[in-house]
């Protein structure tokens, strides 16, 4: 009798995690909670769609003043890592990396975001994947978040999403935040942009020629120990573009074939470059500015 | 009248920035000499030990990066080997005062005995003036000077840039590997990496 009774509350407590599980099928799970942030897995699309690439998002929100990285986090900190736990036939790209900010002022600085950021990652879907009502998506995440002091932290993260033989439909609720996150995106350097990339000694100066003189740049390095985060980037506008000099990293032991990075103009306008470093006399950049350029530069470096 | 003043604001600049400029560590050369004070109360100078190979370990006891090679006991067993055969271990202690880290000699002492470790100081640099001497940007940061005088090694402690102890036991440990390959009287394979960790909490430091 008794025994009947609890199977009965047990097929009633089934029955209610099951409408939930419905419910809340390809809708925005809520943010699960990281050191002073939250972190939220969300879906661009209402469904997946066998045969369509689709895009996850991973949506941070910080509290006032912390921070978290980019994928070159810079002097010091680490990027958040992802191991994703995903059904059969769905396969994870490379993190799309917004464009970053330089954080810090002193002799260390960093790479990364503060306030909210969605790091979008896209997802291959198989034609073989076979339809199901709830495909599960499953992520852990590793991440530091530090304002003066850094805290590591580690969620588990969740969402449900049908698969259907449809075509992909947009979610109305998470498409502000992927056009966001998009607008944050470097972009592919346009073709007739033409950069070069001079070594010159105890530094790299790319040059750029995009037309209109440039008054503001910042350049993100993608690997590390390449240029000296902390050191001031000297940008000099030129008549159709602009120099930045960027001081090497005393880490940097041997020369590098490439420079590989995000440049950051004004106005939100950041673009993707992959320039070859050519090995020129160095003379010529340490004659042409002289201590006036230079001196100040490092001056500021000690404040 | 002016261009003269303007002339002379950049040649103290100049002088000002200087001595500066010289002194940051790199591989390759001679390492920066300095005196400091260790939490035991007596006075280390680098060049004293000359003769033997050094290491300087950049310390922060708040810094989770620090305490995955303190809490598995990683950096202990380190300082137990390497000064057991004769190198030079300086913990350095970069915090200043109100930050993260930072330390009095008696908090210093008791740390040291709580986690057993085993340097042959821990010194107690609260202005920040050796870590700017080296450019040590996070804790730990490490750096081996050979008996020479001269840094074969500066960066991380080892390849697995992260805070979880788990990561330290497959983990190729650089300083090791810079102490073995010179001692062998090899070239270090690796002499600079990107350190990783916490940044290091000096004066005026806001992240």
């Amino acid at each position: 009798m008794r025994g009947c009774e609890s199977s009965r509350r047990f097929s009633v407590a089934l029955g209610f995690l099951v409408a939930q599980l419905l419910c809340a099928a390809g809708a925005r799970a809520s943010g699960s909670p990281i050191p002073h942030g939250t972190l939220e897995l969300v879906a661009e699309n209402r469904w997946v769609t066998p045969g369509q690439g689709f895009s996850l998002g991973l949506h941070f929100q910080l509290e006032r003043g912390w921070h978290i990285y980019w994928v070159n986090p810079g002097d010091s900190g680490e990027p958040p890592r992802v191991a994703w736990q995903l059904p059969p036939g769905l396969s994870p790209r490379a993190i799309k990396w917004p464009t970053p900010r330089r954080l810090g002022t002193s002799s260390i600085v960093d790479f990364g975001y503060e306030d909210t950021v969605t790091l979008i990652v896209p997802v291959h879907a198989e034609t073989s994947l076979a339809a199901q009502p709830l495909a599960h998506l499953g992520a852990e995440i590793k991440v530091l978040v530090c304002r003066e002091i850094c805290i590591p932290g580690k969620t588990q993260l969740s969402l449900t999403l049908p698969i259907r033989s449809q075509l992909p439909a947009p979610d109305v609720r998470t498409r502000e935040l992927f056009a966001a996150a998009r607008k944050d995106l470097p972009r592919p350097a346009p073709q007739d942009w033409k950069f070069s990339v001079d070594d010159a000694k105890d530094s790299f100066v790319l040059a750029a020629n995009v037309g209109p003189q440039i008054t503001r740049a910042i350049f993100f390095p993608l690997a590390e120990a390449q240029i000296d985060d902390s050191a001031p980037q000297i940008l000099e506008p030129q008549p159709s573009g602009f120099r930045l000099t960027l001081r090497k990293s005393d880490r940097l032991l041997k020369p590098i074939d490439r420079l590989q990075g995000v440049l950051a103009l004004s106005g939100n306008h950041a673009y993707l470059i992959d320039v070859p470093v050519s090995k020129r006399d160095a003379q010529r950049n340490n004659s042409r500015g002289g201590i006036f350029e230079i001196q100040p530069s490092r001056e500021e470096r000690q404040k | 009248m002016r261009r003269s003043t303007l002339y002379l604001m950049l040649v103290a600049v100049v002088i000002c920035a200087a001595p500066l400029l010289v002194a940051a560590a790199k591989v390759g050369q001679a390492a920066p000499d300095f005196t400091a004070t260790a939490s035991n109360g007596k006075t280390f100078r680098l060049n004293d030990y000359r003769g033997k190979y050094t290491v300087l370990e950049w310390h922060n006891n708040g810094c989770p990066y620090v305490g995955k090679h303190y809490k598995s006991g990683n950096m202990q067993r380190l300082q137990k080997e390497w000064t057991g055969r004769g190198v030079v271990w300086f913990t350095i202690i970069s915090s200043a005062p109100g930050k993260q880290g930072y330390v009095t000699a008696s908090e210093e002492n008791q740390y040291l005995a709580k986690m057993q470790a085993a340097p042959t100081a821990a010194l107690l640099d609260p202005t920040g003036e050796i870590g700017h001497l080296y450019d040590a940007k996070t804790s730990p940061q490490m750096v081996v000077i050979n008996p020479e005088g001269t840094v074969i090694y500066d960066g991380a402690i080892d390849d697995k840039p992260t805070t979880d102890l788990s990561d330290v036991a497959g983990a190729t440990n650089y300083v090791t590997l810079a102490l073995e390959q010179a001692m062998a009287g090899k070239q270090v394979e690796t002499p600079a990496t990107r350190p990783y960790g916490c940044s290091v909490k000096y004066s005026g430091s806001t992240h």
